[in-house]
């Protein structure tokens, strides 16, 4: 019933510029002459494609921990299992490449729903460094198990990465580089796994998760079986989470035990909680965020005179962290909230109503000078954003 | 039998590094809620600020001015980074301490480089003729102990009985308890909860400092050195119990050696060395599904 009225036409041209940004603008920006202002070239374009993957894992990510409150360190796990399977597949068996990524996020997700049962009993802390043993365990097991995986060489999946297809030169004249073809793909899958996480959340079973996330017992008092819906919670992310491996692998062109390391499954929990926990919106800007804030530094030295010494790049990483954490507690998605309530419009009003209360307060002084009344309470709503959220 | 002993014994060492830095993980883990991800790189940095002090002075100068560094950086970060965010969700002070790991690595590999670096070991120290630390080895019977390995060994006990003892008799210690387990009646009792929190903070920074300043002379002295050693610290501080001070070193120990034992014992083909990590971290795994709040951790009652 929601959707009964059409979109006011300030949201359309924000959705316009959107869809241009990202459908011309990224790719194919490097057509226009040399030094016009933010001109991409083809690294930013890969850039394009590795938010889209980040975004995926953000998102199921975000449905366990944000939606479910349970922290996992261990994703970058399933992000192998995906990258591994598409790459195996592709490379040692010839198998199409959209096969393979919904494949990779069918064996991730049994497997996350076969780790869900254990973390059943582990909660915060505790399961936190369980699910951190797999993240720390899966390069070992990449390393050591080389007949399936090619061991520590990794695989070059290159060669068989999907090429651009021939039929959009033939139709619409534009000619797609493979990059600018990846970054379609990449994009397309993000924006499905996007929609399916919208769906997912505002259904029963999304319900589900954040009454159990809110208070478990009195979810099982309301009649939802906990067990279940946590250890679907899991599955559902490690699907997520599989089928980002499977676009790592298309927009990378490599995998190797190290790059699932770890460090990754870390970094894959700042992004959602910089982005903002139990938010959609969150998870994609997490994900952009954590692509293009270790960017950031280079912009310094445009401005005459300053500079910030390039060994010190992971220092400015980190101070970032820590300042989005100190005055955005509910990430950029709180802050972006934020923003959007501060519309022109409200702060007129805002402003003219407390002229009038000044004023009318003025007036009352006037009228009876001597016993000044105290001015009205009726102070405006404060705009925080919603307790919902933790 | 004499190799078992002696991967027991090497267990012990390594195991009682990892315990001592548990245990200022769940010191701070106590007082807040909170795995500090900083931990290590806290250590290293102070081993690091150490390696300097010695280009001019003697170790046992060095020792008690290096605590008093650490101490005061473990309290400077508490007042300066974690205060802001302090009543925010336990994820968002995780992240915090992920940005210090981020700032702390950085600026050593910066100030210092990133080339390892040697770090010496105690120097030796003669007590009613008995030796303690300093180089070689110590024969006792089935196998052979090398002093540093020793020393190790009677840092983590003693500075776990100080802190026993500190925590049961003395009145700054049982107020620093009385903060970890009731913020608000604490406050009403008169203590100052938030001095208490800078405490913890402090402590915990100077006993992870002894942790860095033991392991360095082992693994070369380098920015991410205390990596591996903390996420070992972690798995010995839940095995232990994340609110168990004993639980953390118990931890350690059982690690350390648990991890020698597979590396050695286990068939090579298909598990051995390389597979000892994911090993001693399953073995983790099950002893937490048994129990979940770790070997010597409190029950939480849950209230609906």
């Amino acid at each position: 019933m929601r959707r009964l009225i059409p979109p006011s036409p300030s949201k359309l041209v924000v959705f316009a510029i959107l869809a241009f940004f990202l459908l011309w603008w990224v790719p194919f920006s490097h057509v226009l002459p040399e030094g016009f202002p933010l001109r991409f070239g083809t690294y930013r374009t890969f850039q394009g494609s590795m938010i889209a993957m980040w975004a995926i894992v953000a998102l199921g990510l975000n449905i366990l921990t944000g939606y479910n409150g349970q922290i996992s360190l261990g994703h970058s796990a399933f992000v192998a299992v995906g990258g591994y399977t598409a790459a195996i597949l592709m490379v040692d068996y010839g198998w199409p490449f959209w096969a393979t990524i919904i494949l990779g996020g069918i064996i991730a997700g049994t497997l996350g729903f076969l780790i869900g049962i254990p973390a059943l009993r582990l909660t915060g802390p505790y399961l936190a460094i369980a699910t951190l043993g797999l993240a720390l365990a899966t390069p070992q097991i990449l390393k050591k198990y080389d007949g399936l995986t090619h061991g520590t060489q990794g695989i070059n999946v290159r060669p068989d990465v999907p090429a651009s297809p021939q039929f959009i030169e033939d139709w619409f004249g534009i000619k797609v580089s493979n990059d600018e073809w990846i970054y379609f793909l990449a994009l397309f899958i993000a924006f499905l796994m996007l929609i399916l996480a919208v769906n997912i959340v505002r259904s029963r079973v999304g319900r589900a998760f954040v009454a159990i996330r809110d208070s478990e017992i009195a979810a099982q008092a309301m009649g939802i079986s906990v067990p279940r819906y946590k250890t679907i919670a899991f599955a559902i992310s490690a699907f997520y989470g599989g089928v980002a491996g499977g676009t790592y692998a298309q927009v990378v062109g490599y995998v190797s035990p190290e790059s699932f390391n770890f460090l990754l499954s870390i970094n894959f929990l700042t992004t959602i909680v910089i982005g903002g926990l139990a938010s959609i919106l969150g998870s994609v800007l997490g994900a952009t965020g954590l692509i293009v804030v270790p960017e950031l530094p280079g912009l310094i030295d445009f401005i005459p005179g300053a500079s910030l010494p390039s060994e010190l790049s992971w220092a400015f990483y980190g101070a970032a962290l820590i300042l989005v954490m100190i005055f955005a507690p509910y990430g950029l998605a709180g802050l972006f909230d934020r923003l959007v309530r501060l519309r022109p419009a409200m702060i007129l009003k805002k402003l003219s109503s407390a002229y009038e209360r000044s004023s009318g307060a003025l007036r009352s002084v006037r009228a009876s000078p001597g016993q000044a009344e105290p001015p009205p309470e009726d102070r405006a709503p404060e705009d925080e954003p919603d307790a919902e959220k933790r | 039998m004499e190799e078992f002993w002696q991967q027991v014994v090497t267990g012990i060492a390594t195991g009682s590094v990892y315990g001592l830095l548990a245990l200022a993980v769940v010191l701070i883990y106590r007082s807040t809620g909170v795995l500090n991800f900083a931990q290590g790189e806290m250590a290293m940095l102070t081993t690091f600020v150490a390696w300097s002090v010695l280009q001019w002075g003697e170790y046992w100068v060095m020792f008690p001015l290096v605590l008093i560094i650490a101490a005061g950086m473990g309290a400077f970060i508490e007042r300066v980074i974690i205060r802001p965010v302090e009543g925010a969700s336990v994820l968002n002070i995780v992240i915090v301490t992920l940005g210090l790991f981020a700032i702390l690595n950085n600026v050593a590999t910066w100030r210092w480089g990133g080339i390892p670096k040697g770090f010496p070991a105690p120097p030796e120290v003669e007590v009613t003729g008995i030796r303690f630390m300093g180089e070689g080895a110590l024969d006792i019977g089935p196998t052979v102990v090398s002093y540093h390995d020793l020393t190790i060994l009677i840092f983590a006990v003693g500075i776990m009985l100080a802190l026993y003892l500190f925590f049961q008799f003395t009145p700054l210690g049982l107020a620093m308890r009385a903060t970890a387990q009731n913020p608000v009646a604490s406050r009403l009792m008169g203590i100052r909860v938030g001095r208490m929190l800078t405490m913890g903070w402090a402590l915990s920074a100077a006993v992870g400092a002894v942790a860095g300043l033991l392991i360095a002379p082992l693994i070369l002295l380098q920015p991410p050195m205390m990596i591996g050693v903390l996420l070992f610290a972690f798995a010995a501080a839940v095995l232990g119990g994340l609110d168990s001070p004993v639980g953390a070193v118990v931890g350690g120990l059982i690690i350390g050696i648990t991890e020698n034992l597979v590396g050695t014992y286990t068939p090579a083909e298909w598990l051995g060395p390389d597979m000892k990590l994911t090993v001693t971290l399953l073995i983790i795994v099950v002893v937490l599904l048994i129990r979940p709040t770790g070997i010597f951790g409190r029950r939480t009652m849950r209230r609906v």
